[in-house]
Protein backbone atom coordinates (compact mmCIF):
# COMPACT_ATOMS: atom_id res chain seq x y z
CA UNK A 1 0.00 0.00 0.00
CA UNK A 2 2.66 2.41 0.99
CA UNK A 3 4.95 1.27 -1.34
CA UNK A 4 2.30 1.87 -4.44
CA UNK A 5 1.63 5.30 -2.97
CA UNK A 6 5.46 5.79 -2.91
CA UNK A 7 5.52 5.12 -6.66
CA UNK A 8 2.13 6.82 -7.72
CA UNK A 9 3.55 10.02 -6.20
CA UNK A 10 6.80 9.51 -7.83
CA UNK A 11 5.42 9.04 -11.35
CA UNK A 12 3.36 12.28 -10.70
CA UNK A 13 7.09 13.89 -9.59
CA UNK A 14 8.46 12.64 -12.65
CA UNK A 15 5.17 13.59 -14.90
CA UNK A 16 5.28 17.47 -13.49
CA UNK A 17 9.08 17.56 -14.12
CA UNK A 18 8.72 16.54 -17.65
CA UNK A 19 5.83 19.18 -18.49
CA UNK A 20 7.78 21.60 -16.93
CA UNK A 21 10.82 20.92 -18.72
CA UNK A 22 8.82 20.87 -22.17
CA UNK A 23 7.73 24.12 -21.43
CA UNK A 24 11.65 25.43 -20.49
CA UNK A 25 12.80 24.04 -23.87
CA UNK A 26 9.40 25.64 -25.75
CA UNK A 27 10.35 29.28 -24.18
CA UNK A 28 13.89 28.71 -24.88
CA UNK A 29 13.66 27.47 -28.37
CA UNK A 30 12.68 30.81 -30.60
CA UNK A 31 15.84 32.61 -28.81
CA UNK A 32 17.84 29.20 -29.00
CA UNK A 33 17.46 29.24 -32.34
CA UNK A 34 17.91 32.76 -33.28
CA UNK A 35 21.20 32.56 -31.23
CA UNK A 36 22.26 29.38 -33.41
CA UNK A 37 21.13 30.65 -36.76
CA UNK A 38 22.84 34.22 -36.03
CA UNK A 39 26.45 32.80 -36.21
CA UNK A 40 25.78 31.76 -39.37
CA UNK A 41 25.86 32.57 -43.40
CA UNK A 42 22.93 32.47 -44.85
CA UNK A 43 23.42 29.94 -46.89
CA UNK A 44 24.78 27.43 -44.14
CA UNK A 45 21.64 28.58 -42.40
CA UNK A 46 19.24 27.20 -45.38
CA UNK A 47 21.85 24.30 -45.75
CA UNK A 48 21.01 23.11 -42.49
CA UNK A 49 18.87 25.26 -39.22
CA UNK A 50 18.84 22.75 -36.69
CA UNK A 51 23.23 22.20 -36.62
CA UNK A 52 26.02 24.13 -34.55
CA UNK A 53 27.46 26.49 -37.23
CA UNK A 54 30.69 25.07 -38.39
CA UNK A 55 32.55 28.52 -38.34
CA UNK A 56 31.76 31.38 -36.38
CA UNK A 57 30.18 33.89 -38.76
CA UNK A 58 30.67 37.01 -36.93
CA UNK A 59 30.12 39.36 -39.44
CA UNK A 60 26.50 39.30 -39.21
CA UNK A 61 26.95 40.94 -35.97
CA UNK A 62 29.79 43.60 -37.31
CA UNK A 63 26.78 44.93 -40.29
CA UNK A 64 23.73 44.53 -37.16
CA UNK A 65 26.04 46.90 -35.50
CA UNK A 66 26.95 49.19 -38.29
CA UNK A 67 23.59 48.93 -40.16
CA UNK A 68 21.61 49.96 -36.78
CA UNK A 69 24.01 51.98 -35.41
CA UNK A 70 23.60 49.97 -32.67
CA UNK A 71 25.75 52.15 -29.95
CA UNK A 72 23.95 55.47 -30.73
CA UNK A 73 20.68 53.65 -30.52
CA UNK A 74 21.68 51.94 -27.57
CA UNK A 75 22.88 55.47 -25.58
CA UNK A 76 19.30 56.96 -27.12
CA UNK A 77 17.42 54.38 -25.59
CA UNK A 78 19.63 55.15 -22.11
CA UNK A 79 18.69 58.67 -22.21
CA UNK A 80 14.81 58.45 -22.82
CA UNK A 81 14.51 55.67 -20.40
CA UNK A 82 16.72 57.58 -17.59
CA UNK A 83 15.09 61.31 -18.34
CA UNK A 84 11.56 59.34 -17.77
CA UNK A 85 12.58 57.14 -14.55
CA UNK A 86 13.89 60.65 -13.36
CA UNK A 87 11.02 62.58 -13.16
CA UNK A 88 8.57 59.48 -12.56
CA UNK A 89 10.53 58.79 -9.56
CA UNK A 90 11.18 62.26 -8.16
CA UNK A 91 7.60 64.02 -8.68
CA UNK A 92 5.88 60.69 -7.65
CA UNK A 93 7.45 60.14 -4.66
CA UNK A 94 7.38 64.25 -3.71
CA UNK A 95 3.30 64.45 -5.13
CA UNK A 96 2.47 60.86 -3.45
CA UNK A 97 3.96 61.32 -0.03
CA UNK A 98 2.36 64.94 0.24
CA UNK A 99 -1.15 63.39 -1.28
CA UNK A 100 -0.76 60.75 1.50
CA UNK A 101 -0.10 62.91 4.19
CA UNK A 102 -2.64 65.71 3.88
CA UNK A 103 -6.12 65.31 4.92
CA UNK A 104 -8.62 66.83 3.25
CA UNK A 105 -11.19 67.87 -0.44
CA UNK A 106 -7.98 69.62 -2.95
CA UNK A 107 -5.63 66.13 -1.58
CA UNK A 108 -8.35 63.35 -2.44
CA UNK A 109 -9.69 65.35 -5.77
CA UNK A 110 -5.86 65.91 -6.74
CA UNK A 111 -5.42 61.85 -5.97
CA UNK A 112 -8.70 60.96 -8.02
CA UNK A 113 -7.62 63.13 -10.60
CA UNK A 114 -4.19 61.09 -11.21
CA UNK A 115 -5.04 57.57 -10.30
CA UNK A 116 -8.12 58.38 -12.94
CA UNK A 117 -5.88 58.35 -15.94
CA UNK A 118 -4.75 54.21 -15.33
CA UNK A 119 -8.22 53.70 -17.13
CA UNK A 120 -7.04 55.31 -20.31
CA UNK A 121 -5.43 52.95 -22.67
CA UNK A 122 -2.62 54.93 -24.38
CA UNK A 123 -3.99 54.47 -27.84
CA UNK A 124 -6.93 56.40 -27.20
CA UNK A 125 -4.58 59.44 -26.61
CA UNK A 126 -1.73 59.23 -28.71
CA UNK A 127 -3.22 60.87 -31.79
CA UNK A 128 -4.05 64.17 -29.65
CA UNK A 129 -0.83 63.20 -28.12
CA UNK A 130 1.28 63.56 -31.22
CA UNK A 131 -0.37 66.91 -32.38
CA UNK A 132 0.57 68.31 -28.86
CA UNK A 133 4.50 67.03 -29.05
CA UNK A 134 4.07 69.01 -31.98
CA UNK A 135 2.74 72.02 -31.32
CA UNK A 136 5.29 71.99 -28.11
CA UNK A 137 7.75 71.50 -30.18
CA UNK A 138 9.23 67.91 -28.15
CA UNK A 139 8.24 65.90 -30.74
CA UNK A 140 11.64 64.65 -32.29
CA UNK A 141 13.41 64.86 -29.49
CA UNK A 142 14.88 62.59 -26.76
CA UNK A 143 14.43 64.29 -23.75
CA UNK A 144 10.98 64.95 -24.95
CA UNK A 145 10.04 61.79 -25.12
CA UNK A 146 11.48 61.17 -21.95
CA UNK A 147 8.99 64.18 -20.36
CA UNK A 148 6.33 62.48 -22.21
CA UNK A 149 7.52 59.18 -20.49
CA UNK A 150 6.75 61.57 -17.06
CA UNK A 151 3.35 62.70 -17.89
CA UNK A 152 2.16 59.21 -18.74
CA UNK A 153 4.16 57.20 -15.74
CA UNK A 154 3.67 59.38 -12.93
CA UNK A 155 0.36 58.21 -12.01
CA UNK A 156 0.62 54.44 -11.44
CA UNK A 157 4.00 55.61 -9.81
CA UNK A 158 2.12 57.80 -7.38
CA UNK A 159 -0.73 55.66 -6.48
CA UNK A 160 1.81 52.66 -5.51
CA UNK A 161 3.77 55.53 -3.20
CA UNK A 162 0.87 57.12 -2.20
CA UNK A 163 -0.26 53.29 -0.80
CA UNK A 164 3.26 52.64 0.93
CA UNK A 165 3.42 56.68 2.39
CA UNK A 166 1.08 55.44 4.96
CA UNK A 167 3.42 52.49 6.74
CA UNK A 168 5.98 55.36 7.09
CA UNK A 169 5.18 56.53 11.19
CA UNK A 170 4.16 60.22 10.86
CA UNK A 171 6.29 60.63 14.07
CA UNK A 172 9.04 61.09 11.57
CA UNK A 173 7.73 63.94 10.06
CA UNK A 174 6.80 66.16 13.06
CA UNK A 175 10.02 65.42 14.82
CA UNK A 176 11.91 67.08 11.71
CA UNK A 177 10.00 69.87 11.78
CA UNK A 178 10.19 70.76 15.91
CA UNK A 179 13.94 70.25 14.49
CA UNK A 180 13.50 72.82 12.55
CA UNK A 181 13.62 71.12 8.98
CA UNK A 182 12.15 73.00 6.06
CA UNK A 183 9.73 70.39 4.09
CA UNK A 184 11.53 69.97 1.12
CA UNK A 185 14.92 68.97 3.02
CA UNK A 186 12.37 66.49 5.55
CA UNK A 187 11.38 65.02 2.45
CA UNK A 188 14.82 64.51 0.64
CA UNK A 189 16.29 63.62 3.82
CA UNK A 190 13.94 61.62 5.84
CA UNK A 191 10.79 60.42 4.03
CA UNK A 192 12.54 59.56 0.61
CA UNK A 193 15.86 56.85 1.58
CA UNK A 194 12.46 55.26 3.62
CA UNK A 195 10.65 55.02 0.44
CA UNK A 196 13.29 52.45 -1.08
CA UNK A 197 11.81 49.58 -1.19
CA UNK A 198 8.64 50.46 -3.50
CA UNK A 199 11.04 53.25 -4.95
CA UNK A 200 12.75 49.66 -6.44
CA UNK A 201 9.47 48.37 -7.51
CA UNK A 202 8.83 51.71 -9.63
CA UNK A 203 11.92 52.01 -11.22
CA UNK A 204 11.89 48.15 -12.37
CA UNK A 205 8.45 48.54 -13.49
CA UNK A 206 8.72 51.80 -15.49
CA UNK A 207 12.19 50.66 -16.93
CA UNK A 208 10.61 47.62 -18.23
CA UNK A 209 7.72 49.35 -19.69
CA UNK A 210 10.32 52.51 -21.24
CA UNK A 211 12.55 50.58 -22.26
CA UNK A 212 10.57 47.63 -24.80
CA UNK A 213 7.85 50.65 -25.60
CA UNK A 214 7.84 50.63 -29.23
CA UNK A 215 4.73 52.94 -30.42
CA UNK A 216 5.49 56.36 -28.39
CA UNK A 217 8.74 56.25 -30.04
CA UNK A 218 7.79 55.45 -33.43
CA UNK A 219 5.34 58.16 -33.18
CA UNK A 220 7.85 60.90 -31.42
CA UNK A 221 11.22 60.35 -33.29
CA UNK A 222 11.20 60.98 -36.71
CA UNK A 223 15.24 61.39 -37.18
CA UNK A 224 17.30 58.02 -37.31
CA UNK A 225 19.60 59.55 -35.30
CA UNK A 226 17.52 59.67 -32.37
CA UNK A 227 16.27 56.11 -32.98
CA UNK A 228 16.09 53.79 -30.14
CA UNK A 229 16.98 50.23 -30.21
CA UNK A 230 13.62 49.09 -31.06
CA UNK A 231 13.22 51.48 -34.01
CA UNK A 232 16.80 50.60 -35.90
CA UNK A 233 16.01 47.19 -35.07
CA UNK A 234 12.44 47.70 -36.85
CA UNK A 235 13.73 49.69 -39.38
CA UNK A 236 16.49 46.83 -39.94
CA UNK A 237 13.41 44.68 -40.19
CA UNK A 238 11.76 46.60 -42.84
CA UNK A 239 14.86 47.11 -45.37
CA UNK A 240 15.85 43.59 -44.96
CA UNK A 241 12.47 42.07 -44.99
CA UNK A 242 11.82 38.38 -44.90
CA UNK A 243 15.20 37.71 -47.34
CA UNK A 244 18.23 38.28 -45.02
CA UNK A 245 17.38 36.00 -41.81
CA UNK A 246 21.53 35.60 -40.58
CA UNK A 247 21.48 39.66 -40.71
CA UNK A 248 17.93 40.09 -38.88
CA UNK A 249 18.61 37.66 -36.41
CA UNK A 250 21.97 38.88 -35.38
CA UNK A 251 19.95 42.60 -34.74
CA UNK A 252 17.56 40.97 -33.06
CA UNK A 253 19.63 39.24 -30.47
CA UNK A 254 21.73 42.60 -30.07
CA UNK A 255 18.60 44.50 -29.22
CA UNK A 256 17.10 41.63 -26.70
CA UNK A 257 21.04 41.55 -25.06
CA UNK A 258 20.77 44.60 -22.66
CA UNK A 259 17.68 43.36 -20.89
CA UNK A 260 18.82 39.91 -20.91
CA UNK A 261 21.78 40.46 -18.99
CA UNK A 262 20.26 43.17 -16.71
CA UNK A 263 17.48 40.13 -16.05
CA UNK A 264 20.52 37.66 -15.03
CA UNK A 265 22.08 40.13 -12.93
CA UNK A 266 18.85 41.84 -11.07
CA UNK A 267 16.65 38.66 -11.51
CA UNK A 268 15.43 38.40 -7.80
CA UNK A 269 14.36 42.29 -7.35
CA UNK A 270 12.89 42.09 -10.52
CA UNK A 271 10.23 39.40 -10.24
CA UNK A 272 9.92 40.88 -6.67
CA UNK A 273 8.82 43.84 -8.54
CA UNK A 274 6.83 42.41 -10.86
CA UNK A 275 4.73 40.73 -7.67
CA UNK A 276 4.61 43.59 -5.58
CA UNK A 277 3.72 45.95 -8.47
CA UNK A 278 0.70 43.77 -9.44
CA UNK A 279 -0.53 43.02 -6.26
CA UNK A 280 -0.74 46.01 -4.53
CA UNK A 281 -1.48 48.20 -8.26
CA UNK B 1 -6.15 82.51 12.88
CA UNK B 2 -3.34 80.42 14.15
CA UNK B 3 -5.13 77.08 12.44
CA UNK B 4 -6.29 79.38 9.40
CA UNK B 5 -2.82 79.64 8.81
CA UNK B 6 -1.16 76.83 8.95
CA UNK B 7 -4.18 75.76 6.94
CA UNK B 8 -3.20 77.99 3.90
CA UNK B 9 0.57 77.02 4.51
CA UNK B 10 -0.60 73.09 4.67
CA UNK B 11 -2.49 73.76 1.12
CA UNK B 12 0.44 75.38 -0.50
CA UNK B 13 2.94 73.15 0.70
CA UNK B 14 0.65 70.32 -0.79
CA UNK B 15 0.33 72.40 -4.39
CA UNK B 16 4.21 72.77 -4.48
CA UNK B 17 4.91 69.16 -3.71
CA UNK B 18 2.55 68.23 -6.46
CA UNK B 19 2.72 70.79 -8.94
CA UNK B 20 5.76 68.68 -11.07
CA UNK B 21 3.78 65.63 -11.45
CA UNK B 22 0.67 67.95 -12.22
CA UNK B 23 2.23 70.03 -15.03
CA UNK B 24 3.34 66.47 -16.60
CA UNK B 25 0.53 64.99 -16.17
CA UNK B 26 -1.87 67.69 -17.48
CA UNK B 27 0.15 68.58 -20.47
CA UNK B 28 0.56 65.05 -22.38
CA UNK B 29 -2.20 62.83 -20.29
CA UNK B 30 -5.27 65.09 -19.65
CA UNK B 31 -4.71 67.91 -22.68
CA UNK B 32 -4.28 64.87 -24.83
CA UNK B 33 -7.26 62.38 -23.31
CA UNK B 34 -10.17 65.56 -23.37
CA UNK B 35 -8.47 66.86 -26.77
CA UNK B 36 -9.28 63.00 -28.07
CA UNK B 37 -12.46 63.65 -27.06
CA UNK B 38 -13.21 66.97 -28.68
CA UNK B 39 -11.21 66.27 -32.18
CA UNK B 40 -13.51 62.45 -32.24
CA UNK B 41 -16.30 64.90 -32.78
CA UNK B 42 -14.89 66.78 -35.76
CA UNK B 43 -13.45 65.78 -39.04
CA UNK B 44 -10.28 67.41 -38.66
CA UNK B 45 -7.51 65.48 -40.92
CA UNK B 46 -4.31 66.10 -38.16
CA UNK B 47 -2.60 69.35 -40.51
CA UNK B 48 -5.81 71.43 -41.50
CA UNK B 49 -6.64 74.38 -38.89
CA UNK B 50 -10.02 74.22 -40.07
CA UNK B 51 -12.03 71.59 -39.45
CA UNK B 52 -15.84 71.32 -38.21
CA UNK B 53 -18.41 69.97 -36.00
CA UNK B 54 -19.85 66.41 -37.37
CA UNK B 55 -21.67 65.20 -34.16
CA UNK B 56 -21.86 61.62 -33.21
CA UNK B 57 -20.95 61.45 -36.92
CA UNK B 58 -17.60 59.91 -36.82
CA UNK B 59 -18.87 57.07 -33.78
CA UNK B 60 -22.16 56.34 -36.55
CA UNK B 61 -19.41 55.76 -39.27
CA UNK B 62 -17.37 53.61 -37.32
CA UNK B 63 -20.57 51.50 -35.96
CA UNK B 64 -22.32 50.96 -38.90
CA UNK B 65 -20.27 51.93 -42.31
CA UNK B 66 -16.62 50.79 -41.39
CA UNK B 67 -16.57 46.72 -41.78
CA UNK B 68 -12.90 47.09 -41.13
CA UNK B 69 -13.07 48.39 -37.85
CA UNK B 70 -15.98 46.26 -37.13
CA UNK B 71 -13.84 43.22 -38.29
CA UNK B 72 -11.34 44.35 -35.99
CA UNK B 73 -13.98 44.74 -32.76
CA UNK B 74 -14.51 41.25 -33.65
CA UNK B 75 -11.04 40.20 -33.73
CA UNK B 76 -9.68 41.69 -30.53
CA UNK B 77 -12.81 39.86 -28.42
CA UNK B 78 -11.84 36.85 -29.81
CA UNK B 79 -8.43 37.14 -29.00
CA UNK B 80 -9.37 39.03 -25.59
CA UNK B 81 -11.42 36.06 -24.63
CA UNK B 82 -8.77 33.75 -25.34
CA UNK B 83 -5.98 35.79 -24.10
CA UNK B 84 -8.04 35.75 -20.75
CA UNK B 85 -8.51 32.11 -20.49
CA UNK B 86 -5.49 30.63 -22.02
CA UNK B 87 -2.54 32.82 -20.03
CA UNK B 88 -4.60 32.53 -16.91
CA UNK B 89 -4.74 28.88 -16.97
CA UNK B 90 -1.18 28.31 -18.10
CA UNK B 91 -0.07 30.69 -15.53
CA UNK B 92 -1.61 28.84 -12.67
CA UNK B 93 -0.60 25.58 -13.94
CA UNK B 94 3.12 26.46 -14.18
CA UNK B 95 2.76 27.84 -10.96
CA UNK B 96 1.10 24.90 -9.24
CA UNK B 97 3.43 22.94 -11.01
CA UNK B 98 6.76 24.74 -10.01
CA UNK B 99 5.32 25.29 -6.31
CA UNK B 100 5.19 21.50 -5.89
CA UNK B 101 8.63 20.97 -6.78
CA UNK B 102 11.59 21.06 -3.97
CA UNK B 103 14.58 21.60 -6.29
CA UNK B 104 15.09 23.81 -9.33
CA UNK B 105 11.97 26.40 -8.84
CA UNK B 106 14.24 29.36 -9.64
CA UNK B 107 15.64 27.77 -12.66
CA UNK B 108 12.25 27.46 -14.10
CA UNK B 109 10.51 30.51 -12.36
CA UNK B 110 14.04 32.31 -14.39
CA UNK B 111 13.27 30.57 -17.66
CA UNK B 112 9.58 31.48 -18.08
CA UNK B 113 9.90 34.63 -17.18
CA UNK B 114 12.48 35.22 -19.78
CA UNK B 115 10.53 36.66 -22.40
CA UNK B 116 8.80 39.86 -20.83
CA UNK B 117 12.35 41.14 -20.78
CA UNK B 118 12.48 41.80 -24.60
CA UNK B 119 10.02 44.22 -26.29
CA UNK B 120 7.30 41.90 -28.00
CA UNK B 121 8.13 43.60 -31.44
CA UNK B 122 11.84 41.36 -31.12
CA UNK B 123 9.67 38.58 -29.89
CA UNK B 124 7.39 38.98 -32.99
CA UNK B 125 10.10 38.85 -35.40
CA UNK B 126 11.67 36.27 -33.75
CA UNK B 127 8.74 33.71 -34.10
CA UNK B 128 8.74 35.16 -37.39
CA UNK B 129 11.64 33.31 -37.60
CA UNK B 130 10.31 30.46 -36.72
CA UNK B 131 7.04 30.61 -38.34
CA UNK B 132 8.08 31.02 -42.28
CA UNK B 133 11.88 29.25 -41.91
CA UNK B 134 12.60 26.82 -38.82
CA UNK B 135 9.20 25.07 -39.11
CA UNK B 136 8.89 24.38 -42.84
CA UNK B 137 12.79 23.13 -42.22
CA UNK B 138 11.54 20.52 -39.44
CA UNK B 139 8.51 19.56 -41.47
CA UNK B 140 10.72 18.67 -44.29
CA UNK B 141 13.47 17.23 -42.58
CA UNK B 142 11.29 14.81 -39.76
CA UNK B 143 8.00 13.26 -39.97
CA UNK B 144 6.45 16.29 -38.17
CA UNK B 145 4.77 17.19 -41.82
CA UNK B 146 2.12 19.14 -40.09
CA UNK B 147 4.10 21.58 -39.13
CA UNK B 148 4.27 23.12 -42.67
CA UNK B 149 1.79 25.52 -42.82
CA UNK B 150 1.18 29.08 -44.08
CA UNK B 151 1.01 30.50 -40.66
CA UNK B 152 1.69 33.98 -41.28
CA UNK B 153 -0.18 33.96 -44.99
CA UNK B 154 -3.40 31.59 -43.96
CA UNK B 155 -6.29 33.79 -40.78
CA UNK B 156 -6.93 30.57 -39.54
CA UNK B 157 -3.45 29.66 -38.76
CA UNK B 158 -1.89 32.91 -37.75
CA UNK B 159 -4.60 33.19 -35.40
CA UNK B 160 -3.22 30.33 -33.78
CA UNK B 161 0.57 31.86 -34.18
CA UNK B 162 -0.49 35.47 -33.08
CA UNK B 163 -2.07 33.26 -29.75
CA UNK B 164 1.39 31.49 -29.35
CA UNK B 165 3.40 34.19 -29.11
CA UNK B 166 1.34 36.12 -27.39
CA UNK B 167 0.90 33.57 -24.78
CA UNK B 168 4.79 33.18 -24.48
CA UNK B 169 5.17 36.45 -23.93
CA UNK B 170 3.03 36.54 -21.57
CA UNK B 171 2.18 34.18 -19.06
CA UNK B 172 5.40 34.47 -17.26
CA UNK B 173 4.56 37.86 -15.82
CA UNK B 174 1.05 35.97 -14.57
CA UNK B 175 2.96 33.06 -13.37
CA UNK B 176 5.53 35.24 -11.07
CA UNK B 177 2.38 36.90 -9.77
CA UNK B 178 0.31 33.20 -9.09
CA UNK B 179 3.87 32.18 -7.71
CA UNK B 180 3.71 34.66 -5.15
CA UNK B 181 0.35 34.02 -4.08
CA UNK B 182 0.87 30.62 -3.60
CA UNK B 183 3.74 31.25 -1.48
CA UNK B 184 1.65 32.92 1.10
CA UNK B 185 -0.70 29.76 1.42
CA UNK B 186 -0.04 28.70 5.07
CA UNK B 187 2.08 25.63 4.78
CA UNK B 188 0.14 24.67 8.04
CA UNK B 189 -3.10 24.74 6.06
CA UNK B 190 -2.37 21.62 3.83
CA UNK B 191 -0.63 19.93 6.56
CA UNK B 192 -3.94 19.79 8.03
CA UNK B 193 -5.68 18.68 5.06
CA UNK B 194 -3.34 16.47 4.04
CA UNK B 195 -3.65 14.76 8.08
CA UNK B 196 -7.64 14.78 7.24
CA UNK B 197 -6.88 12.81 3.79
CA UNK B 198 -7.00 15.18 1.27
CA UNK B 199 -5.28 14.22 -1.94
CA UNK B 200 -3.20 16.74 -3.50
CA UNK B 201 -6.13 17.43 -5.94
CA UNK B 202 -8.75 18.00 -3.08
CA UNK B 203 -5.95 20.34 -1.50
CA UNK B 204 -5.62 22.15 -4.17
CA UNK B 205 -9.41 22.92 -5.22
CA UNK B 206 -10.55 23.18 -1.60
CA UNK B 207 -7.27 24.80 0.02
CA UNK B 208 -5.00 26.18 -2.19
CA UNK B 209 -7.14 27.53 -5.09
CA UNK B 210 -9.95 29.70 -2.23
CA UNK B 211 -6.55 30.79 -0.91
CA UNK B 212 -5.10 32.71 -3.81
CA UNK B 213 -8.58 34.00 -4.90
CA UNK B 214 -7.57 37.65 -5.07
CA UNK B 215 -4.33 36.82 -6.86
CA UNK B 216 -6.79 35.05 -9.38
CA UNK B 217 -8.89 38.60 -9.41
CA UNK B 218 -5.72 40.20 -10.46
CA UNK B 219 -4.79 38.21 -13.16
CA UNK B 220 -8.09 38.11 -15.18
CA UNK B 221 -7.97 41.90 -15.06
CA UNK B 222 -4.59 42.32 -16.01
CA UNK B 223 -4.90 40.21 -19.11
CA UNK B 224 -8.26 41.51 -20.09
CA UNK B 225 -6.60 45.28 -20.00
CA UNK B 226 -3.22 43.97 -21.66
CA UNK B 227 -5.30 42.40 -24.13
CA UNK B 228 -7.56 44.51 -25.33
CA UNK B 229 -4.39 46.90 -26.11
CA UNK B 230 -2.15 44.43 -28.15
CA UNK B 231 -0.74 45.85 -30.86
CA UNK B 232 3.44 45.05 -30.82
CA UNK B 233 3.04 41.06 -31.18
CA UNK B 234 0.33 42.08 -34.11
CA UNK B 235 2.38 44.44 -35.20
CA UNK B 236 5.83 42.44 -35.51
CA UNK B 237 4.25 39.30 -36.18
CA UNK B 238 1.44 39.87 -39.27
CA UNK B 239 1.04 43.26 -39.53
CA UNK B 240 -2.81 43.09 -39.33
CA UNK B 241 -2.39 40.30 -41.93
CA UNK B 242 -3.59 38.91 -44.10
CA UNK B 243 -5.13 41.64 -45.92
CA UNK B 244 -6.61 42.62 -42.77
CA UNK B 245 -7.55 39.28 -41.17
CA UNK B 246 -5.70 39.41 -38.00
CA UNK B 247 -6.13 43.83 -36.88
CA UNK B 248 -6.63 44.02 -33.75
CA UNK B 249 -8.16 47.72 -32.29
CA UNK B 250 -4.93 49.22 -31.49
CA UNK B 251 -3.87 48.80 -34.88
CA UNK B 252 -6.73 49.51 -37.04
CA UNK B 253 -6.76 52.73 -35.03
CA UNK B 254 -3.15 53.22 -35.60
CA UNK B 255 -3.25 52.68 -39.32
CA UNK B 256 -6.18 54.99 -39.42
CA UNK B 257 -4.74 58.04 -38.02
CA UNK B 258 -1.04 57.69 -39.52
CA UNK B 259 -1.03 55.62 -41.90
CA UNK B 260 -3.94 55.45 -44.22
CA UNK B 261 -6.65 58.70 -44.31
CA UNK B 262 -4.63 60.96 -42.13
CA UNK B 263 -8.67 60.98 -40.44
CA UNK B 264 -7.40 62.37 -37.06
CA UNK B 265 -11.03 62.91 -36.17
CA UNK B 266 -12.58 59.42 -37.38
CA UNK B 267 -9.57 57.55 -35.69
CA UNK B 268 -10.44 60.00 -32.49
CA UNK B 269 -13.17 58.65 -32.28
CA UNK B 270 -11.95 54.46 -32.65
CA UNK B 271 -10.06 55.70 -29.59
CA UNK B 272 -12.84 56.88 -27.64
CA UNK B 273 -14.70 53.45 -28.62
CA UNK B 274 -11.53 51.80 -27.56
CA UNK B 275 -11.35 53.71 -24.32
CA UNK B 276 -15.21 52.75 -23.29
CA UNK B 277 -14.22 49.11 -23.59
CA UNK B 278 -11.03 49.33 -21.39
CA UNK B 279 -13.16 51.38 -18.94
CA UNK B 280 -16.48 49.25 -18.93
CA UNK B 281 -13.98 46.29 -18.04
CA UNK B 282 -12.71 48.04 -15.53
CA UNK B 283 -15.99 48.95 -13.88
CA UNK B 284 -16.84 45.33 -14.00
CA UNK B 285 -13.88 44.66 -12.21
CA UNK B 286 -14.35 47.47 -9.35
CA UNK B 287 -17.66 46.19 -8.99
CA UNK B 288 -16.57 42.31 -8.43
CA UNK B 289 -13.94 43.63 -6.09
CA UNK B 290 -16.27 45.49 -4.05
CA UNK B 291 -18.61 42.76 -3.81
CA UNK B 292 -16.02 39.81 -2.92
CA UNK B 293 -14.59 42.24 -0.04
CA UNK B 294 -18.46 42.56 1.48
CA UNK B 295 -18.51 38.45 1.00
CA UNK B 296 -15.63 37.96 2.70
Amino acid sequence: MSDSGSYGRRMGSALILLILLVGAVFTLFPVYMGVLNSFKTQGAMMNDMMAFPSQLEFKNYADAIHKTSFSRSLWNTVVVTAVGLFGIILFAAMAGYKLSRTPGKLSGFLFGLFVMSMLIPFHSIMITLTRIAKELAVQGSRVGLGMIYIGIGVSMAIFLYHGFVKSVPRELDEAAVIDGCGEFRLFAVVIFPLLLPITATIAILNTLWMWNDFLLPLLMLTDFKTYTLLLSTNMLFGEYGNNDWSAILSSLILAMLPMIVLYLILQKYILNGIAEGAIKG
Amino acid sequence: MASKTRRWKQTVTLLAFVFPALLFYAVFLLASAFGGIWYSFTDWNGLNPIYKWVGFGNYIEALTGDPVFLNSVGFTLKYVVCIVVFQNLIALGLAILIESRGRGKAWFRTIFFMPNMMSMIIGGFMWLFIFTKVLPYIAEHTLLHALDQSWIGDPRFSFIAIMIVSLWGGAGYLMVIYLAALQGVPQSLKEAAAIDGAGSFQTLRNITLPMIYPAITIGLFVTLNSSFKAFDVIYALTGGGPGRATQVLALNIYEEAFKMSNRFGYASAKAMILFLFVFLVTLIQLWVMKKREVEV
